[in-house]
């Protein structure tokens, strides 16, 4: 029963969000400890390198995130005389969840999707494309605005560097190693003193597969923060209905936000890369019919206290 | 020597989980107040929004007076309310009063169409809105503080920080006393 309601949704989606980060922490050590066996001690000045690489990378986008992605999306500020029904429907929003206000923008498509960025909550920028703006009645359109500011409520940008600079360090380090492998540095001054063939073996494997376990694990924390960001927002506007049926026209919807740069793909509030070409283990959101039915498991629990 | 360290280190953990929950009571407390003056602000927005309605519709059905009556008493009454109690009160009086006046104005198409309803009637749904937000956020936080007060281990700071369970804000609507549809 407590599995339905949007509380018992929120609290499973943060719980399970906690579980893949501590797996990504533990991959990372799992990385590094086959490091260690493979090529000994002397690998261990590449770690904080990898790590130093990826925090760089990372932060710095994560800092900037709302007018990085401005950019990057082509989306323009709107101004509350723009657009005033619009700015209604989201103080409505920004007052049942208690935020700041945030920066609403705009972006040039005719195909419905929307986003939420910035590095926390006073930082926050809300966008929608043209196509969903026309295609969205009142309802609906909170649905998708609640779905947003709950991403900025939840600090889903935070989450994301989070991943994103843990999933990098892993890549690098598993690059770096894997070069240094062909170059045959660094074993050759531990091959007496390590020569267990089953762990060099095994710590080869991991070497290899960690980059791959850490996009996976990446696009499922994504998954988890939408489903959350879902649950969140009908605690927000205690009207499942809205949504679910902003997602079914999202659903319907077959026409797809021009920019494909995959680099921004877990940010909309559905997947503009096309789902079918993408398995589902690499999906940055959960499928489009799930979350619809979740929704719909909480409208039928009746209004809600 | 060492049994003094070990006394410090008590009291210094005592003290701060002392503050911990003196500040998470303080700091819910706190968010109650401010839920509280978000309805008010809501509140007062719609009432500003009262003269102007009237008058316009007035325009289009000016022998309703019954109506509009009720609306403007129900608005002057909400002034001089300030406990949660009276300002739920007047507001689910209010909140009555206009559903009747824009009942009375779906009778007249003329009053419908005109440019200057349209625009009230978004500000009003726009502000109807925002009002069962703010009561919506305020008894979330009553909710947290209230559960705060009254569970272990937080209930024994309370009386520390001079916090208390606090009311929700109830609004007496026969709308929402319907019973809840049933689906099988």
């Amino acid at each position: 029963m407590d599995q339905v309601s949007f509380r018992g949704m929120e609290s499973a989606n943060r719980r399970k969000t906690y579980l893949l980060l501590a797996g990504m922490g533990a991959l990372v050590w799992v990385v590094v400890f086959s490091a260690l066996t493979y090529f000994g001690q002397s690998t261990v000045g590449i770690v904080p390198i990898a790590v130093g690489i990826a925090l760089i990378s990372v932060w710095g986008s994560y800092y900037a995130s709302d007018s990085i992605v401005l950019k990057m999306t082509g989306a323009r500020l709107l101004q509350e005389s723009d657009n005033p029904k619009l700015f209604n429907v989201i103080q409505e929003v920004v007052i049942a969840s208690g935020l700041p206000m945030p920066k609403v923008a705009v972006v040039q498509d005719t195909a419905p999707n929307a986003f939420a960025t910035g590095r926390n909550p006073e930082h926050a920028v809300i966008a929608f494309t043209t196509g969903l703006l026309d295609a969205m009645d009142r309802d609906q359109l909170q649905g998708v605005i609640a779905h947003e500011m709950s991403h900025v409520g939840n600090r889903d940008t935070l989450v994301s560097a989070v991943a994103a600079t843990t999933a990098g360090a892993i890549a690098l380090l598993s690059d770096m190693l894997t070069r240094m492998m062909w170059f045959g540095g660094g074993r050759r001054n531990n091959r007496d003193s390590n020569g267990n063939p089953i762990a060099l073996v095994l710590s080869l494997v991991v070497l290899i597969l960690a980059p791959l376990a850490a996009v996976l694990l990446k696009s499922a924390i994504s998954r988890r923060r939408e489903a959350l960001a879902d649950a969140t927002a009908v605690s927000f506007t205690r009207n499942p209905a809205g949504l679910r049926s902003a997602l079914e026209v999202l659903a319907a919807d077959s026409t797809v936000v021009h920019q494909r740069s995959t680099a921004v793909a877990h940010i909309w509030i559905e997947s503009p890369l096309d789902a079918r070409s993408v398995s589902k283990l690499f999906a940055t959101h959960p499928p489009i019919e799930e979350r619809i039915a979740a929704l719909k498991a909480m409208e039928n629990l009746g209004p809600s206290k | 020597m060492s049994k003094l360290l070990i006394a410090l280190a008590v009291i210094a953990v005592l003290i701060l989980i002392l503050v911990t929950f003196y500040n998470r009571l303080i700091r819910l407390n706190v968010a109650v107040d401010e839920a509280f003056a978000q309805i008010e602000v809501q509140l007062k927005r719609r009432s500003d929004l009262i003269p102007n309605l009237v008058e316009t519709v007035k325009g289009y059905a000016a022998h309703e007076s019954a109506t509009f009556e009720k609306v403007i008493s129900a608005r002057a009454k909400a002034t001089t309310a300030t406990t949660v109690a009276d300002v739920a009160k007047a507001d689910g009086a209010i909140t009555q009063a206009l559903r009747g006046l824009l009942a009375v104005a779906e009778a007249y198409p003329d009053l419908k169409a005109s440019s200057n309803f349209l625009l009230l009637q978004e500000e009003l749904s726009t502000t109807e809105n925002k009002v069962s937000f703010a009561r919506q956020f305020y008894n979330d936080n009553v909710r947290s503080l209230n559960t705060a007060v009254k569970t272990i281990p937080t209930s024994f700071f309370a009386p520390i920080a001079k916090v208390s369970a606090r009311e929700f804000y109830e609004v007496e609507d026969p709308q929402s006393r319907q019973a809840p549809n049933v689906k099988f």
